[in-house]
């Protein structure tokens, strides 16, 4: 008996998922070297993707943010710490609270959306229609998607973190009286070049991921509503996992190098 | 011995242990319209689509203008095989986030030596003028009634003009004045562009109008084969029930 007939079913289509997953990775680094690359296709993704995303992020930001500072706040105060607070609110969330937090964002709105639009087209027969035309149809569809998120995805998360600090801002001001200077001092001056260089990399990653899971799934949607239905879910499903595995990795790295 | 346009022979084709396909074998003449008929979940659509690789085959050759397929391997030689044959989805396949003319640039944007902006116009006119719809130019597909979509289909493929044109039942949930209609077209297409054609469908007035040679398709090969005439006038019990 071989190995993989001893897995349960829902193991082995996991597997065969992630597998899949990796194919098309490097189907799309072997399409990205031998271009052309569909550029207008590409800024045409990245604009509906920032687009679509922008409201999502600015509230789930602006939240977090003052939602930290708050809850921070009384803690520090305990230990006459409370002129830490900016520092100490902005170092988690540029590390870690506004790449992962916007990345699940993308995650859930973006992903699934691919997911759910590949995996109509798959069912209509469009992307088939796109194949016997003689065209690339994987150039088009999945590398112009998955560079767009790769590209918008860190762009959104620096939004995020800007919109997060002022959010912390509002929440120190609530009571009390920091003036934008000194908040500006506080909580960026804290920061340090490890802090930034590995929470901007892995978001690039992250990007990746959403994008490369959403178009595996839509265009592997099997046929009828639910099937849509069911890629658009397992794109979220999958790629939010994929973020956590990512940003654990990148934690690991950087105690290496750093 | 002339070149046939296609011809198959032996064609296998199953699904999770289910035969669908037993042993096809036909072959297209050059600027031939050959029907062919058979019920719902037969395989019909699944013929057509080894035809141009959307499905590989478990077994037998197929060989269109001289070629066999199975030597196609690099992108560019099947990407050049499938421009020379075009192929009408069931349901149109129309890109549904891009307007018709958006549809119909997108093959010809990617052709390998794409013609110029000027050149593409002038075929973008001549393909809607060829189904009467020069007016829906701007719409979205959703706009477009069911017959509408279908002539944009037909148009869009037959912009980069192919020898060979797989028309997966380009009738079927039309009424009877606009099923004729597009039978019609098809014809008129046909002769205008001297395509050789394989049409798939269920609908009779479309078979009588198309059909230079007819073939029945029954549980995964073909059992009957002839002129429209040839097939209505049989005795068959089976197959009468086509012609009802
Ligand atoms: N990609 C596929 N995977 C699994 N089964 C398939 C696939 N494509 C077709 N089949 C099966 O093959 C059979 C024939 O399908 P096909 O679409 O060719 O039927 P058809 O003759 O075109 O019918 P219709 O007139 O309804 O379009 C069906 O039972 C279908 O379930
Ligand atoms: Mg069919």
């Amino acid at each position: 008996m071989k190995i993989t007939e001893s897995l349960p079913d829902s193991l082995q289509k996991f597997l065969i998922n992630i597998a899949g997953i990796g194919r098309y990775s490097a189907l799309f680094f072997r399409q990205i070297f031998r271009g052309p690359l569909e550029i207008r296709e590409i800024i045409n993704q990245s604009y509906k993707l920032g687009y679509q995303s922008l409201f999502l992020v600015t509230t789930t930001g602006f939240i977090i943010g003052m939602v930290m500072t708050l809850q921070t706040k009384p803690t520090l105060e305990q230990f006459g710490a409370e002129s830490w607070l900016p520092a100490m609110v902005s170092i988690s969330i540029i590390r870690e609270i506004g790449p992962v937090l916007t990345a699940l964002v993308c995650a859930g709105k973006v992903g699934s959306g691919i997911g759910a639009e590949l995996g109509s087209m798959k069912v209509t027969e469009q992307i088939d229609a796109m194949t016997v035309s003689g065209a690339n149809s994987f150039n088009y569809l999945v590398v112009s998607r998955v560079i767009a998120t790769s590209l918008m995805v860190p762009v959104l998360v620096f939004y995020a973190d800007a919109v997060s600090l002022i959010g912390s801002y509002v929440g120190v001001n609530l009571e009390g009286d920091v003036s934008v200077q000194l908040f500006y001092h506080q909580s960026l001056g804290a920061l340090v070049f490890s802090d930034i260089v590995p929470a901007v990399a892995k978001t690039f990653f992250f990007g990746f991921a959403i994008g490369i899971i959403g178009c595996y799934e839509g265009v592997n949607a099997s046929k009828g509503t639910t099937g849509v239905g069911n890629a658009a879910n397992r794109a979220v499903v999958i790629s939010s996992m994929f973020i956590f595995v990512i940003d654990l990795m990148a934690v690991q790295l950087t105690q290496l190098f750093i | 011995m002339e070149e046939k346009a296609i011809s198959v022979t032996g064609l296998k084709k199953g699904f999770d242990g289910n035969e669908i396909l037993k042993g096809i074998d036909f072959d297209l003449e050059k600027g031939e319209n050959l029907v062919v008929l058979g019920k719902s979940g037969v395989g019909k659509s699944v013929l057509i689509k080894c035809i141009v690789k959307l499905i590989e085959p478990d077994d037998g050759d197929i060989e269109v203008l001289g070629t066999d397929i199975r030597s196609l391997h690099k992108d560019d030689e099947l990407n050049e095989y499938r421009r020379k044959v075009g192929f009408l989805f069931q349901g149109g396949a129309l890109y549904d986030a891009m307007t018709v003319e958006e549809n119909m640039r997108f093959p010809l944007e990617r052709l390998p030596n794409k013609p110029d902006n000027d050149e593409i116009e002038k075929r973008i006119e001549e393909a809607l003028e060829n189904v009467g719809l020069e007016d829906t130019r701007k719409k979205m597909p959703a706009e477009l009634s069911g017959g509408m979509n279908k002539r944009i289909a037909l148009a869009r493929t037959l912009i980069l003009q192919p020898q060979i044109m797989l028309y997966d039942e380009p009738t079927t949930g039309l009424d009877p004045a606009t099923s004729k209609e597009i039978s019609h077209l098809i014809l008129e297409m046909q002769d205008k562009y001297k395509m050789s054609s394989v049409i798939i469908t269920h609908d009779m007035k479309c078979a009588e109008i198309t059909a230079n040679r007819m073939k029945v398709i029954k549980d995964g090969v073909f059992a009957f084969e002839g002129s429209y005439d040839d097939l209505s006038s049989k005795d068959d019990p089976w197959l009468k029930n086509f012609f009802e």
